[in-house]
């Protein structure tokens, strides 16, 4: 208990250098807490768009066309028969079904000429599954049957289009021959995902169909579940289709989003070089420091062993001292993270400057907000305070260990 | 039996390639409540012999001997045992942890070995305190006190565990002659009433002064024993 009370008394020696130290394990704890809060953020909102604004919580399609999806072919279609409808009735937890025909069109404004994603919908049931239509920042959505779209806002700045305009979406139809659709702009939508804002064009579901020669097929249904649902979705999905001897198949929005969740991978991988540089910067530290102490304070170890202090007692005194220095350099680091953290998920992290960045692969426009990871900090406390713990025994013992003569007489 | 016995202890430094002999075959007996002096010109071993008996240094030949058992052969950790229930110790420099306060610096020592209840310890302290003249200065932290005032909580933490013998290294050294004076006057009291034995190693003829038994070191030999 002595010995718990001397470490502690100790803190108050030599302020100026326990301060340094405090503050610099404080400070690598925030730049930790900061850079998870993004990180995590990212791979939410990334996560989000997704599944809001993309694939839907599931996709089903045709067990052949899942491989070539990226090519949007019009080869392996879901037709939408009775036994497709009634293979999606009566699912627990399934909460809204959409079906799309994606497709490869050339925007042409009279002038310019664009590639993009061509996305035949049902509005009314697309917006059972999707946000794209909370992000209109002008117009309306159209209505099946009606020749108008909805695009991107920064589709139609660049082609210098407005609500009413006239495009022509240049098609090839399944026999491979052109066609177009003509449609007057309804809507423009400004959306967090930058695909939607820069790529996409949507047109009724059924002016498509007819245009591209698909009949009532699509490219794919697109289902939102309830939270926690997906699984079993899934797996309900899958059994009715094999009962019912369709070749389609549900995937989760995981398996479409193969890309981001290999750059969130990567994140925790990269988290963990920080953590790695956070925890050295604490050892290196709380090691300086022990041992400057040990070497200011020679006499007193010696005076300490004269007493009858035996080695593990006067480690002790200097293990208490560095877990003290780890606490509270982790409690300021914590302090300073939760503020940090807190103008993060309110004010978010301007990325702009870095470009648009879903040329990286990530679907998230303009700013980043944080999110909250408590358990980064609880984690990031005990971790930091065990480092402190081990990373003072080598240096605490070398100090225990001095000859009782020399460090009594060193001067 | 003799409190304290050393038998042909020799005491040799390894610099380099050179051996220094420090001690050249020390025979000694030291009874329980004597008040010593060991004194000689500087290098002729009064610290090297005063490590020895403190247990704070193993001779390199000879045996030492602690109320008849051998502490010479004893590992660091049975040493500092040896050291923690049998003897104080007063530096020329005092020592003390300058983040405790005078009290502290004692009760310290003390807890090393005794695990009573706080409140017994704190009348012993307390105690110790008041006898060596510090009464009212308990609270005080060592950069609040005067070199003589630290010798005294140094004296206190030395005697508040009642060992068996004190060693002080020169402990009037950083001392005017009058507050020196008045420290040793507070050993000889304690040596009086507790029993205590004392061994000071000193170049202060005040010291001598007190001792009743003068060692004379020369050249790493006792050349000199006299008895008053």
């Amino acid at each position: 208990m002595f010995a718990m009370k001397l470490g502690l008394r100790n803190l108050t020696r030599q302020k100026r250098r326990n301060m340094i130290t405090v503050m610099v394990i404080a400070y690598a704890f925030f730049a930790y807490l900061l850079m998870d809060s993004v990180m995590n953020g990212m791979e939410e909102m990334s996560f989000v768009n997704i599944r809001d604004l993309e694939t839907g919580n599931i996709q089903i399609v045709h067990s052949d066309y899942w491989e070539e999806r990226e090519e949007l072919p019009l080869e392996n279609l879901v037709y939408l028969d009775q036994d497709v409808e009634e293979s999606l009735k009566n699912i627990n937890g399934l909460s809204g079904i959409s079906p799309e025909l994606r497709f490869i069109a050339y925007l042409n404004n009279g002038i310019d000429e664009l590639p993009v994603l061509g996305l035949g919908i049902d509005p009314d049931r697309y917006q059972e599954v999707f946000t794209t239509g909370e992000y209109l920042v002008d117009g309306l959505m159209f209505s099946l049957g009606e020749n108008k779209g909805v695009l991107g806002e920064k589709m139609a700045q660049l082609m210098n289009l407005k609500i009413n305009d006239y495009i022509t979406l240049l098609v090839r139809t399944k026999e491979d021959t052109f066609n177009t659709i003509d449609v007057e702009i309804a809507g423009i939508v400004n959306s967090t995902h930058p695909m939607v804002n820069s790529g996409m064009v949507f047109v009724p579901l059924d002016i498509a169909q007819r245009a591209l020669n698909v009949e009532n097929s699509v490219s794919l249904i697109a289902i939102k579940v309830n939270p926690g649902y997906e699984e079993s979705v899934t797996e309900t999905l899958n059994q009715n289709f094999k009962g019912k001897d369709l070749n389609l198949k549900a995937y989760s929005w995981r398996e479409s989003a193969e890309t981001v969740i290999a750059l969130s991978t990567a994140k925790k991988s990269g988290i963990g070089v920080v953590l790695f540089v956070v925890l050295l910067i604490g050892i290196i530290g709380i090691i300086n420091n022990v041992v400057l102490s040990a070497l200011e304070r020679t006499e007193e170890i010696g005076m300490m062993k004269a007493l009858g202090m035996k080695e593990m007692e006067i480690v002790s005194v200097f293990m208490v001292e560095a877990i003290g220095i780890g606490i509270i350099g982790g409690l300021i680091g914590c302090l300073l993270g939760a503020v940090g953290v807190g103008l993060l998920t309110k004010y978010g992290f301007d990325i702009s400057y870095a470009g648009d960045m879903a040329n990286y692969g990530i679907p998230i426009l303009n700013k980043i907000y944080g999110i909250w990871n408590f358990s980064a900090f609880y984690f990031l406390f005990i971790l930091g305070v065990i480092v402190a713990l081990f990373s003072s025994i080598i240096p605490a013992l070398w100090a225990a260990r001095k000859d009782p003569v020399k460090a009594i007489y060193h001067r | 039996m003799a409190l304290l016995e050393l038998n042909k202890v020799k005491k040799i430094y390894q610099q380099g390639k050179i051996e220094v002999p420090a001690l050249r075959g020390i025979d000694l007996a030291v009874e329980q409540g004597e008040f010593t002096t060991i004194f000689g010109p500087s290098g002729s071993g009064k610290t090297t012999l005063l490590n020895m008996i403190g247990c704070l240094d193993i001779p390199s030949e000879g045996e030492v001997k602690l109320n008849g058992d051998e502490v010479s052969k004893l590992s660091q950790t049975e040493l500092a045992m040896v050291r923690r229930y049998n003897i104080g110790f007063v530096f020329q420099a005092y020592n003390l942890i300058p983040v405790l306060t005078a009290y502290e610096n004692v009760e310290f020592a003390i807890r090393l070995i005794n695990h009573s209840k706080k409140a017994q310890i704190k009348d012993k302290v307390l105690k110790m305190l008041e006898e060596v003249g510090l009464k009212g200065l308990e609270n005080r932290r060592p950069n609040e006190l005067s070199g003589g005032e630290k010798q005294r909580v140094a004296v206190a933490r030395a005697l508040v565990k009642e060992p068996k013998i004190v060693l002080a290294d020169e402990p009037t050294a950083n001392l005017d002659s009058e507050t020196g004076a008045e420290v040793i006057k507070i050993m000889v009291k304690m040596n009086q009433e507790l029993g205590t034995t004392f061994i000071f190693s000193t170049h202060d003829p005040l010291i001598m002064k007190y001792a009743k038994r003068l060692l004379n070191l020369k050249d790493g030999m006792i050349s000199g024993d006299e008895r008053r």
